[in-house]
């Protein structure tokens, strides 16, 4: 290995180790909770998948923001995929639903207002039609404290 | 070898056996990219413009049984689309160029002549079978085969199933016959000792080297280099050991499916959760992931030692470090198919971590080490011929450098919950790979391999051109206007009737056109470079091998 090589492995390997580093740090705002505090969520919200629907808690889900609440999504029949995305069309976050698996996510909502769910993941011809609007929503942390 | 390019008789010689094969390898590769690029524009067409295809798809209905819905179309195409890309296209034009280079480079014939017709036949029969199983069978259940969708009969087709499947195993046996062919072409190389299976893939692994670092050497196992074999045929011969571990997972994968769909055919239905579908999905990952993370970098790193050398009229930068690196890329390739689901939470944190994350960036490491000797071999040879291939070949490197950085950034524990399964997947990753990266190296391949065929000169340095700029700055385009939709939310397999992310969309369709013009272009050239005799000729049938077994003697 001439002088170049090394020099170039040498600049390879410290690309690797700090886009790792940093990716992983909490300065990724989820990966705070998801890889390193692990909170225990002030709630926990089941919803259930199944020919192409999903079946939302009776009483809507409601959180506020600033807190923890964990979805447990799960599949009767093919795999699913559970996304939330806000009212702009943009992902706040996603997950994969495999049949038979409780699949769970904790997370935080920083900004109040309503959420839709979308699956993610391909499910068969009707999968386009998976789009719960305004499924989820989450107060402002003010009205918490009144 | 450099010879062959550059001597351009007046009045070429006839095509002979060796070289009809391997043009029509290339020529059914590229029919193969037509229908999958044709295919890709329309799906396009119809995200930009849902309905826009209702009267096409009321006249093609009339081949279909039933009347099926938009969505059953648009996702039976998008099924279909990806196998004809990658088997179709790919697979056909690699099998080619590997068919023709591999007894060049060795000077010895290919072991079994006759196979190299059978695989011709039996990859094109098998990608039409896959096709036919969605454009008459209406199988939707899309490439990643995720269980139980394949098997859930309310949503896919039983008889498209059956079809897909069988279509996909005639693919993978096909695959594993002609890395049969290649392995016992490369391993009966004349040299003092033989190659026996097992030294071959101790060798290939590094077993050999390692326990010689160990301070044990292992006295029977051949050389470092493969006894000096070209560096490209280490790559080949490497890369192939992914190509058969894939075909063999996917092959099981097809046999449950095919059990399952024979079962419910003669009504006695069997349960679908009884698999579970977070094993198969390793296992199934795992085998497919030898073509995008593994044969697909060793055979593109070894072209690019192959050919940029030849064109550039340099020996290879850094030799020796490229085989350490092709050998590290076999074992980077076993371990890293977890990046593909880090979407699921079921699956362990230690495995995303892992297998999903950090080995992943084990091919940020040897594909950067293998771009930097490209482009040191290049420089090193300054001033060089920007010939058509060696142009195609900067492209190409060009498009693995984008398409594995947005690799990078997807396979991330924390970014990829953002973007799993978003336009920004398929579009700036996997099209950019397959399109920029993988589509202009086999052109690459292709404007090389013509003239040594042929022996005639590409014949329009405009249409060259033409198709170059076209190709690259569509693709490009493609990429990133698809991509930014990705960012704002845009999923992939997800068909939007309301006309969601338009303005992304029509940047994306541009894009997709000028590929397509760009294609044309290269069409147009290659058809008149090869003239209409040497094309036609293609369509006779010849006695047989004997008569040119070596490519060398063209």
């Amino acid at each position: 290995m001439d002088r170049a090589e090394k020099v170039w492995l040498g600049v390879l390997l410290s690309v690797a180790l700090l886009a790792n580093a940093l990716t992983l740090s909490p300065l990724v705002p989820w990966q705070r909770w998801l890889l390193w505090s692990r909170p225990i969520p002030a709630k926990s919200y089941t919803i259930e998948v199944e020919g192409y629907q999903f079946r939302l808690p009776a009483q809507g889900i409601e959180v506020q923001a600033g807190e923890f609440v964990e979805f447990v999504v799960t599949s009767h029949d093919v795999t699913y995929g559970f996304g939330v995305f806000r009212p702009d069309g943009t992902m706040v976050f996603q997950m994969q639903v495999l049949p038979g698996y409780q699949n769970r996510i904790v997370w935080r909502f920083d900004e109040p207002g309503w959420y839709h769910i979308r699956s993610t993941e391909y499910s068969g011809p009707k999968h386009s039609s998976m789009w719960v609007p305004d499924a989820i929503h989450v107060l402002p942390a003010q009205e918490v404290a009144r | 070898m450099s010879a062959a390019v550059a001597v351009i008789p007046e009045k070429p010689a006839p095509l002979g056996w060796q070289e009809k094969w391997t043009l029509r390898y290339a020529v059914m590769g590229l029919l193969f990219l037509a229908l999958s690029g044709f295919e890709g524009i329309l799906m396009r067409t119809q995200l930009l413009a849902p309905g826009a295809l209702h009267g096409m798809e009321e006249i093609l209905n009339h081949l279909r049984p039933g009347n099926p819905s938009t969505e059953e179309l648009y996702y039976a195409m998008l099924t279909a689309h990806p196998v004809v890309g990658i088997y179709g296209f790919a697979y056909m034009c690699v099998m080619g160029a590997f068919y023709f280079l591999v007894p060049f480079l060795l000077k010895r014939p290919i072991r079994h002549p006759r196979l190299m017709v059978a695989n011709f036949w039996l990859q094109a029969i098998g990608v039409m079978i896959c096709w036919s199983a969605g454009f008459f069978g209406l199988f939707n259940s899309l490439y990643t085969l995720y269980w139980p969708l394949p098997v859930s009969y309310d949503r896919v087709p039983l008889a498209g199933s059956i079809a897909f499947v069988t279509g996909a195993a005639v693919i993978m046996v096909n695959i594993l016959l002609f890395s049969y062919n290649i392995f016992s072409t490369v391993l009966s190389k004349s040299n003092p000792n033989r190659y026996r299976i097992g030294q071959f893939l101790r060798a290939a692994f590094g077993i050999s080297r390692l326990m010689k670092w160990l301070g044990k050497e292992d006295r029977e196992a051949p050389n470092l280099d493969y006894n000096g074999l070209p560096v490209f045929i280490v790559a080949v011969a490497r890369g192939s050991i992914d190509t058969v571990i894939n075909a063999v997972v996917l092959l099981t994968a097809g046999a449950l499916i095919l059990v399952y769909g024979l079962a419910a055919l003669f009504r006695n239905p069997l349960n679908p959760l009884a698999i579970d579908p977070l094993v198969y999905k390793n296992w199934f990952w795992w085998g497919l992931d030898m073509v995008a993370d593994g044969n697909v970098l060793m055979y593109t790193a070894g072209t690019w030692y192959l050919l940029i050398p030849l064109l550039v009229n340099r020996r290879l930068y850094g030799e020796a470090v490229v085989r350490t690196v092709i050998m590290v890329d076999l074992l980077v390739s076993m371990g890293v198919w977890s990046h593909h689901l880090l979407g699921d939470r079921a699956q362990p944190l230690a495995m995303r971590l892992l297998s999903g994350q950090f080995i992943t960036w084990g091919e940020f490491i040897t594909m950067g080490l293998t771009i930097f000797a490209s482009l040191m071999t290049i420089w090193l040879a300054r001033p060089v011929r920007f010939t058509p291939a060696l142009r195609c070949i900067l492209g190409s490197i060009f498009g693995f450098i984008m398409g594995g950085t947005a690799g990078l950034i997807q396979a991330n524990v924390g970014l990829n919950l953002v973007l799993h399964n978003t336009q920004w997947v398929v579009a700036l990753h996997a099209h950019t790979l397959l399109l920029t990266g993988l589509g202009m190296l086999l052109f690459a391949v292709i404007y090389t391999l013509v003239p040594m065929l042929t022996q005639r000169e590409i014949r329009s340095g405009w249409l060259v051109q033409a198709h170059f700029w076209l190709w690259m700055i569509g693709s490009v385009t493609m990429a990133y206007g698809l991509g930014a939709a990705g960012t704002r939310g845009m999923l992939r397999r997800t068909l939007y009737l309301d006309g969601s992310y338009g303005p992304f969309l029509a940047v994306g369709w541009v894009g997709a056109v000028m590929v397509g013009l760009g294609f044309l272009a290269f069409l147009v050239n290659i058809v008149g470079t090869l003239g209409w005799h040497n094309l036609l000729s293609l369509v006779v049938p010849e006695p047989g091998p004997q008569e040119r077994p070596l490519p060398a003697e063209a």
